[in-house]
C-alpha cells in the first residue's frame, strides 16, 4: 500500500513538472496571454455594436470565454507541435504513464485559464461597477470552467499530429460554442433545437454558473446541475484524451 | 564518465553457448503492421551486456520501428520485447527506468536552455532533486556544452544538439542505450565525437543499441551487427565473421589513367565476378587474384592506360551486406525521405 502511494505521488509530481514546463512554453507567453485577452473583448464587441446590451450581464460570458480561449486554445495547439517536433517521443520514452502526461498537460492549461478568467474577473468587474454577491461560487465557476476548457482542449487536439490538422476542428468547435451556449445570446431566447444542443455544450453550463453566482440569482437545483455537468464534462473530456492519444500512438 | 551509466548486473537470462553473457535486450517474433507494410517481420533477436550491437540497414529498412517497438513508443502487432528482463508493453515503466533514448531527430526542447532541457529530463526520470544540479552539471561539462548552459537549445547547432540529446539520455544513469542513427546529417567531426563518446560509454559498461546505415559506422564501433532488410533481420554476428562470409571473394582494386568509364569493358574479364566504381578506382570482385592482375596490366596496354595504382583487398563488411542483402552499397548512401513523427506506415 506504502509503495502504491509513493508510486503515485511520484506520478503526481511528474504531471506538476510537464504542466509546469508546458506553462513556461507554450502558455505564459504575451503573444498567448494578449490573444487570451482580447479575443473575447472582441467577439463581444464586435456581436453587441449597435444591440443595446448591458455591460454586468455579458460578464459571465466574457469570463468563461476567457477560460475557453485561455485554457483550451492555446492547449489544442501545444499538444499537435509536440507531437509535430518529436518532443511528446521525450516524454513517452521515459518511465511516465500516459495518463501522467495527459493531466499534466491539461493542468497546464487550467492554471492558464485560471489566470485569464482571473484577470478578466478583476478588470471588467470593477470597471463596470458590479456587485459579484458570492464570490466563492463565482471562483468555483472559473475554476470548474478552466478545467474542462482545458480538458477539452486535450481532447480535440489529441487525433492530430501537427498544428494545420489540429487548428480547423479546435476552431469551429470554439466558436460555434460561444454562440450557442448563451454568451452572446441568452440560450432561452434560442428555438428548441439550438437549445437543445447548447445543452450538450459545456460553456453553457459554464455560463449558467457564473452568472447565478454573480447575480446572487441562485436556484440550488440549477448550480447543482451545472457543476454536476461541469465535472462530468471534464472527466469525459479528459478520459476520451488518454482513449485517443493512446489508439493514436499504437 | 565512469559514473554516467550503470555497470552492475540486473538481467536474468543467459543465451546458451554464449558463457557468462547476460541478455539485456530480447525480441520474439517481434512484429509491427502498418495496413499493409509490414515494418518489422518476426525479428528475434538478443543483445548481451556490454556490448556495442548495430541494426545495420537501408533507409526503409524497419530500423527506426525496431527501436521504437523496444523503447515502448510503438506497439507491436504480435511478438514481445523484453529489455533488462522487462517486457517493454506489460512493465512499460520498468523497462523505461533502464534505458536511454536517442531518436533520429534530436528532439529537445528548443525554447528551453540546454540546463533546463537536462533538469526536466532528471525530473521525468525520478533523478532526486539534490543530485539533479550535480548531474546537469556533470554531463554538461563532459559533452562540452557548459559554457552554453543558459543558451536557448534553438540557437545550437545540429552537432551541439544531438550531444545534448544524448546527454538528457544518460540523465538517469540508464543500463542500455538506444541512439537511432546518432551520426546522420552530422558534419565529420561531430561524427567523431558521437562515436568516441559511444565507445568511451560502452567502455565503462553501457551495453548500447545503435541503429545506423553507415557500414563503416557498424564495422568501427560494433561488437555484433544485424544486418535488417525489409523488416527481416538476415544475419547476426560481428563483423569479422559476417566479412568472412565472402571469403572465397577476392577483391582487387584498380585506378587507370587516363580514368574513364571502363566498367563494362572490365566486366568482361575472364575470372571477374563484378565490377563497381569507388571514386576514380574500379573495385573487381574475382575468383583468383593471381590470374586477373597479369590479366588487368594486358588490358591496361591495349587501352593505352596507365595503371595508377593496384591493391588487393580483405572483403569488407559493405562486400558482406551486398552479399548477404543483394542490394547494392548505394541503397545505404541514400538519405532518408522527410517523414512525420508516428505517421502510420512510415517505416525507418
Amino acid at each position: 500500500m506504502e509503495a502504491l502511494v509513493r508510486t503515485w505521488i511520484e506520478h503526481i509530481i511528474k504531471a506538476v513538472h510537464i504542466a509546469k514546463k508546458d506553462a513556461k512554453i507554450y502558455f505564459f507567453k504575451w503573444p498567448n496571454i494578449t490573444f487570451g485577452l482580447f479575443l473575447p473583448a472582441i467577439i463581444y464587441l464586435a456581436f453587441s455594436v449597435g444591440r443595446p446590451t448591458e455591460i454586468p450581464s455579458t460578464i459571465p460570458g466574457l469570463v468563461a470565454m476567457a477560460a475557453l480561449f485561455g485554457a483550451g486554445a492555446i492547449q489544442s495547439v501545444a499538444l499537435p507541435l509536440e507531437r509535430a517536433t518529436g518532443t511528446f517521443d521525450r516524454l513517452l520514452a521515459a518511465p511516465v504513464l500516459l495518463t501522467t502526461i495527459i493531466i499534466g498537460k491539461a493542468l497546464a492549461g487550467f492554471l492558464f485559464g485560471i489566470v485569464l478568467s482571473a484577470a478578466y474577473s478583476l478588470i471588467v468587474i470593477p470597471l463596470s461597477r458590479t456587485t459579484l454577491t458570492y464570490p466563492f461560487l463565482f471562483a468555483l465557476g472559473v475554476i470548474l470552467s478552466a478545467f474542462v476548457f482545458s480538458a477539452l482542449g486535450v481532447c480535440i487536439s489529441a487525433p492530430f499530429r501537427d498544428i494545420p490538422e489540429a487548428m480547423p476542428p479546435a476552431t469551429l468547435l470554439r466558436v460555434s460554442m460561444v454562440f450557442l451556449s448563451g454568451v452572446l445570446i441568452p440560450v432561452a431566447t434560442m428555438p428548441n433545437f439550438l437549445q437543445l444542443i447548447a445543452y450538450l455544450l459545456p460553456l453553457t453550463y459554464a455560463v449558467d454558473m457564473l452568472q447565478q453566482a454573480m447575480t446572487g440569482q441562485i436556484i440550488a437545483q440549477l448550480f447543482l446541475i451545472d457543476t454536476a455537468a461541469l465535472i462530468m464534462f471534464s472527466v469525459f473530456f479528459f478520459v476520451a484524451a488518454v482513449l485517443i492519444l493512446g489508439r493514436t500512438l499504437q | 564518465m565512469r559514473a554516467l551509466t550503470r555497470t552492475h548486473s540486473i538481467y536474468e537470462s543467459t543465451k546458451n553457448g554464449e558463457e557468462n553473457m547476460k541478455v539485456v535486450v530480447k525480441a520474439q517474433g517481434l512484429t509491427k503492421q502498418y495496413g499493409d507494410i509490414l515494418a518489422v517481420d518476426h525479428m528475434d533477436l538478443e543483445v548481451f551486456e556490454g556490448e556495442i550491437f548495430g541494426l545495420l540497414g537501408p533507409n526503409g529498412a524497419g530500423k527506426t520501428t525496431t527501436i521504437r517497438l523496444f523503447t515502448g513508443l510503438t506497439k507491436p502487432t504480435s511478438g514481445a520485447a523484453t529489455v533488462a528482463g522487462r517486457d517493454v508493453i506489460q512493465e512499460a515503466i520498468k523497462a523505461k527506468e533502464h534505458m536511454g533514448v536517442v531518436p533520429e531527430i534530436s528532439n529537445l526542447y528548443e525554447e528551453m536552455s540546454a540546463s533546463d532541457n537536462l533538469i526536466f529530463a532528471a525530473q521525468l526520470y525520478g533523478v532526486p532533486k539534490k543530485e539533479r544540479g550535480r548531474r546537469v552539471k556533470e554531463l554538461l561539462q563532459l559533452f562540452g556544452l557548459y559554457e552554453r548552459r543558459r543558451d536557448h537549445v534553438g540557437n545550437f547547432s545540429k552537432g551541439m544538439k544531438r550531444r545534448l540529446t544524448i546527454a538528457a539520455a544518460l540523465i538517469h544513469k540508464p543500463h542500455i542505450l538506444f541512439l537511432d542513427e546518432p551520426t546522420t546529417g552530422l558534419d565529420v567531426q561531430s561524427s567523431r565525437m558521437i562515436r568516441n563518446l559511444i565507445k568511451e560509454l560502452n567502455k565503462n559498461g553501457a551495453t548500447i543499441f545503435l541503429t545506423t546505415h553507415y557500414i563503416e559506422e557498424a564495422d568501427q564501433l560494433c561488437q555484433r551487427v544485424a544486418i535488417i532488410n525489409q523488416g527481416k533481420i538476415v544475419a547476426v554476428d560481428n563483423p569479422e565473421k559476417l566479412k568472412a562470409t565472402t571469403e572465397e571473394q577476392h577483391i582487387i582494386e584498380i585506378s587507370f589513367s587516363p580514368s574513364e568509364d571502363l566498367e563494362s569493358k572490365l566486366r568482361g574479364l575472364t575470372y571477374v565476378s563484378n565490377v563497381s566504381r569507388v571514386g576514380d578506382k574500379y573495385r573487381l570482385y574475382v575468383e583468383d587474384t593471381s590470374e586477373v592482375v597479369p590479366l588487368l596490366i594486358d588490358f591496361g596496354r591495349e587501352n593505352h592506360l596507365r595503371v595508377i595504382s593496384i591493391n588487393t583487398l580483405k572483403p569488407s563488411l559493405e562486400d558482406a551486406f551486398v552479399k548477404i542483402t543483394g542490394l547494392s552499397p548505394e541503397v545505404m548512401a541514400t538519405e532518408k525521405e522527410p517523414v512525420k513523427r508516428e505517421k502510420s506506415g512510415s517505416v525507418g
